[in-house]
């Protein structure tokens, strides 16, 4: 790790007293105090820290100064030393007596200990990763651990060009990717069509070969064998052109056989990798949703194998076909004359360029910049007629049509002006590339009247000329075209290789009955490094126990249950059950024996039967009904036009809020857990649903170990037992009574809840 | 036992701290009183007939982009409120300028000054630039809103770390920076 530290800076520590074996920790800055860029330097020894920046070296005594943490800024974060006597996760209560705005209690101690709060060094967010370390690892030395802190990340750079990998989290090179590997690795799904693509090639490669000697037969035997008085088919004009009419139309057949059967091979070999992605993402854990972006993901399935759909069916033939065409149709005519094949090859090139540099990327962007426009407008027009509702409301018609108006003219003008450049750039390319051919006819002329060329000859070549145009542009595309293709390839094994977290291990221990006793011990979690947002949590519930857990939003509650069901791991500490750990336990004995009712149940697009037997698919009839009658949902579902048979998800029947809440725990009663998850809503029904959904959870919960996040008192009052989560800690442990006793927390909640009770007239429930 | 008066402390100074949360309390500029504290960060007092000292505040914009120095507000270590700074103009100019300095450094958003070079290839955009507060390559990634148009001319640049950036006046970049800008927003 030393290594990292250039000679200045090792020199500078050793002039100030700082050996360099003794150094333990180092991170670099990228950013001065004074909000200039520029490198500054922090390292840790055993006892002490060296801020190392332009002005000098600071050395401070670790346990002189309070504990060293990160904060983060808007666009960046600072190294501070906290208040001296506060631990980091706790300097918030402790701030709040010495700040209180009351300030009687900011006694001499707390102000003596916040002068030495300090600022050591700013960085900008490229750096968060490695301040987090750092002030980790520091901090582990204040606190006195020996345990080796985790190596600083470094900056993730490509090894190959140096490039700084744009997505710090997926070390990839888009510059450096090895794209013949994965052209390689694609090519392999062809494997179970490769009797096809053979076929595919053959019929690709005779098409070509077609559509090359067609303007010899044209040109050359007819003007030359057939036409000419000495030519040896003088005369036998029908043969010939039956001949040129029957080759043109085998080449046709050739070209059309192969091209169906190339859609229906790339079509099949996209449909297998689609499977395959899809399959791969419903394989991984929780964790890779939460940091990739879902809506990137359907991107991922759909984009990436669109673009490689393209370029199987478009792409590559297309490759295939023009390389061929172009070596048979040079070779053809560097056989024929050799001379007028190099002109003819050297005539279109600048054309080529020209278009290809200059006119199609303007074209581009004139497009790009219509469908952008168009976008915009189509974002206008949904936007506000999803809104509807809220424009009525507030009367503000005029103010959507203000907003629709510029948008509108902004796609007006791309459309003209691309339509102006499309008027004039199709005839000029056609005025160009014809030009190549006439000066072809020109010199080609000159040299038939002066007799070094056949006039069958010239017109051949003439007809290849017309014909290598496209080809060689394409050429010059195919780089492009091949690195989108990779580049997709790529995106789509990252997903097909991502390796799920939570995984099974290899010999996993069966239980296909749990008592359903859960046990957490000193568990500790952080979704993102050195954000703990569960501390050390040690919590028991018995089997068949129901515990309350209740906090504050954010303080952790939702992570406790994720944790419990295995959707993430700990970072340390343990999760038990039945007193063996989670990560030791069959993934499907556990998911069949725990259920989960949540805040907002996600409903399938499906029927209400449907939606029921979600977790357990072989449910007859009889057993959906009973459980939607345990769960107060029967008859709700009854009603319906279509009963059971109702289809309702994102595109069916509207269910209330309550409704849904029902058809949730219905769902839940029908797998029949040991172990009941309940993550109640916050949002309020009525107070006859409420009622109801109270007696269905009431019912559920009988008999079965249960967790519930719960804010309704009345839920609590079911709890045998509560523990109140504060900030990712547990603060408070306890029955109702006992807590309510001890005026904390829970005391606090469970008044305010009554007085807002009281205050809309409501009877609170004693 | 104690536990429990603990218990009760923290949860009545809760309870007054949300009562004072729903109040918007603007700040009197002619009694406030900042200062750089010794250790880096600034050190709020209100003066008046219950004065207020809090050792260390942070300060924020309410309107970063569009008003960024209205509507400041300047809050205790915990996160809460103390009040709202209309305007920096209020104060005088020192302690405008301390404060403009902690918000500069929260809200560190260099202005581009000139782009050497901006390149784009394969769904991220590559940019060597010099800013006020000097040079600088970033990579932003393509789509997804990361370079946005706020009032006229102005570009909010947001790169793949989450840095940001501002152009202040994009009609003044080269053309050919221009052409491949406009891919990008």
């Amino acid at each position: 790790m030393n290594a990292e530290v250039p000679a200045s800076i090792r020199e500078r520590l050793s002039a100030a007293g700082v050996a360099e074996r003794d150094i333990l920790h180092v991170v670099s800055s990228d950013l001065r105090l004074d909000g200039r860029f520029g490198e500054d330097w922090a390292v840790a020894t055993s006892d002490s820290l060296h801020i190392v920046t332009a002005g000098g070296i600071d050395s401070l005594a670790l346990d002189r100064i309070g504990p060293v943490q990160v904060e983060s800024l808007v666009s960046g974060g600072l190294l501070t030393a906290g208040p001296e006597s506060s631990r980091p996760d706790d300097s918030d209560q402790d701030s709040a007596n010495g700040e209180s705005a009351n300030g009687e209690s900011a006694d001499g101690d707390s102000a003596r200990r916040e002068a030495n709060e300090r600022l050591l060094l700013r960085f900008s967010n490229s750096r968060t990763r490695q301040f987090g370390a750092f002030a980790g690892a520091v901090a582990a030395l204040q606190k006195g651990d020996d345990a080796p802190a985790a190596e600083a990340p470094r900056e993730q750079t490509c090894p190959t060009c140096g490039l700084r990998y744009p997505d710090q989290e997926r070390a990839v090179c888009p510059r450096c990717i090895d794209k013949r590997g994965l052209f390689v690795r694609v090519l392999g799904y062809l494997r179970p069509y490769r009797r096809l693509a053979a076929v595919v090639a053959v019929t690709m490669l005779a098409a070509t070969a077609l559509k090359t000697v067609t303007p010899l037969l044209s040109g050359r035997v007819l003007f030359d064998d057939v036409l000419a008085p000495a030519g040896r088919f003088h005369g036998r004009v029908l043969e010939v052109v039956l001949l040129i009419v029957a080759v043109h139309a085998a080449g046709v057949a050739a070209q059309m056989l192969y091209q169906r059967l190339n859609a229906r091979m790339s079509v099949h070999m996209v449909y297998d990798l689609k499977s395959q992605i899809f399959t791969a993402l419903q394989r991984l854990s929780l964790g890779f949703f939460a940091r990739k972006q879902t809506g990137g993901l359907m991107v991922r399935v759909n984009h990436d194998s669109t673009n490689l759909n393209m370029f199987f069916i478009d792409g590559l033939p297309s490759f295939a076909v023009n390389l061929v065409q172009i070596v048979a149709m040079v070779a053809v005519m560097v056989a024929m004359q050799p001379g007028l094949a190099l002109l003819l090859l050297l005539l279109p090139a600048p054309a080529v360029v020209l278009i290809v540099k200059r006119l199609f990327p303007k074209l581009w962007r004139l497009f790009g910049r219509q469908h952008r426009s168009f976008a915009i407008l189509n974002g206008v027009v949904d936007d506000s007629l999803s809104g509807v509702r809220v424009v009525k409301a507030f009367g503000q018609e005029q103010q959507e049509i203000e907003r629709f108006t510029p948008a509108n003219d902004e796609v007006r003008g791309a459309e003209l002006r691309t339509q102006r450049t499309l008027a004039m750039l199709f005839p000029s390319v056609a005025f160009l590339t014809q030009i190549g051919g006439l000066i072809v006819w020109a010199a080609g002329g000159w040299q038939v009247i002066g007799g070094s060329l056949t006039l069958g000859v010239l017109i051949t070549f003439a007809t290849y000329s017309a014909l290598l145009y496209e080809p060689m542009r394409f050429m010059t595309m195919v780089v492009e075209f091949w690195s989108m293709a990779m580049n997709s390839a790529h995106r789509i094994f990252e997903v097909v290789d991502a390796v799920p977290e939570v995984a099974e291990r290899s010999d996993p221990v069966a239980l296909p009955h749990l008592h359903g006793a859960v046990e957490l011990r000193g568990v500790t979690f952080a979704y993102e490094p050195n954000k703990p947002v569960l501390h050390d949590i040690d919590l028991t519930v018995a089997a068949g126990e129901v515990l309350g857990l209740v906090g504050h939003t954010g303080a952790g509650k939702s992570t406790l249950i994720n944790l419990i069901t295995r959707l993430y791991d700990t970072d340390s500490g343990r999760v038990l059950i039945d007193g063996i750990d989670v990560r030791d336990l069959r993934t499907a004995d556990l998911r069949r024996q725990v259920g989960i009712i949540l805040q907002d149940p996600y409903l399938f697009d499906g029927t209400v039967a449907e939606n029921l037997a979600y977790g357990r698919p072989d449910a007859t009839r009889a057993q959906i009904v009973a459980a939607a009658k345990a769960a107060f949902a029967h008859d709700f579902i009854t009603r319906l036009p279509d009963g059971y048979d109702t289809r309702v998800g994102p595109r069916g029947h509207g269910l209330s809020g309550g409704e849904r809440q029902r058809l949730s725990i219905a769902r839940a009663v029908l797998i029949d857990p040991r172990i009941l998850i309940l993550d109640e809503a916050t949002s309020s029904v009525d107070s006859e649903t409420e009622e109801m959904i109270q007696l269905a959870l009431e019912r559920l919960i009988r008999g079965r170990t249960t967790i519930a996040i719960a804010h309704r008192l009345s839920t609590l009052r079911m709890a045998h037992r509560l523990a109140v989560l504060e900030k990712g800690r547990l603060v408070e442990q306890g029955t109702h009574d006992e807590l309510e006793a001890s005026g904390g927390i829970y005391a606090t909640l469970v008044r305010k809840q009554r007085d807002a009770l009281d205050v809309i007239g409501i009877g609170a429930q004693r | 036992m104690n536990d429990r008066r603990d218990g009760e402390d923290r949860a009545e100074a809760a309870a007054e701290k949300r009562r004072r949360a729903h109040r918007t309390r603007v700040l009197n500029a002619a009694e406030l009183e900042l200062e750089r504290s010794s250790g880096g960060f600034v050190t709020l007092t209100v003066r008046g007939e219950e004065p207020e000292r809090y050792e260390r505040i942070n300060a924020f914009r309410s309107f970063p982009l569009s008003a960024a120095d209205r509507y400041i507000s300047l809050r205790d270590r915990e996160g809460d409120e103390i009040g709202i700074v209309e305007s920096l103009e209020d104060l005088a100019p020192a302690q405008a300028a301390l404060l403009r300095d902690e918000l500069d450094r929260r809200y560190f958003t260099p202005l581009i000054q000139r782009v050497e070079s901006l390149k784009e290839e394969f769904g991220y955009s590559y940019w060597t630039v010099d800013t006020d507060a000097g040079r600088r390559r970033f990579t932003v990634q393509s789509g997804k809103n990361n370079v946005t148009m706020v009032g006229a001319g102005r570009l909010v640049i947001v790169d793949v770390d989450g840095n940001r950036f501002e152009v202040p006046d994009y009609t003044r970049l080269d053309r050919s920076v221009l052409r491949t800008l406009e891919g990008l927003l």
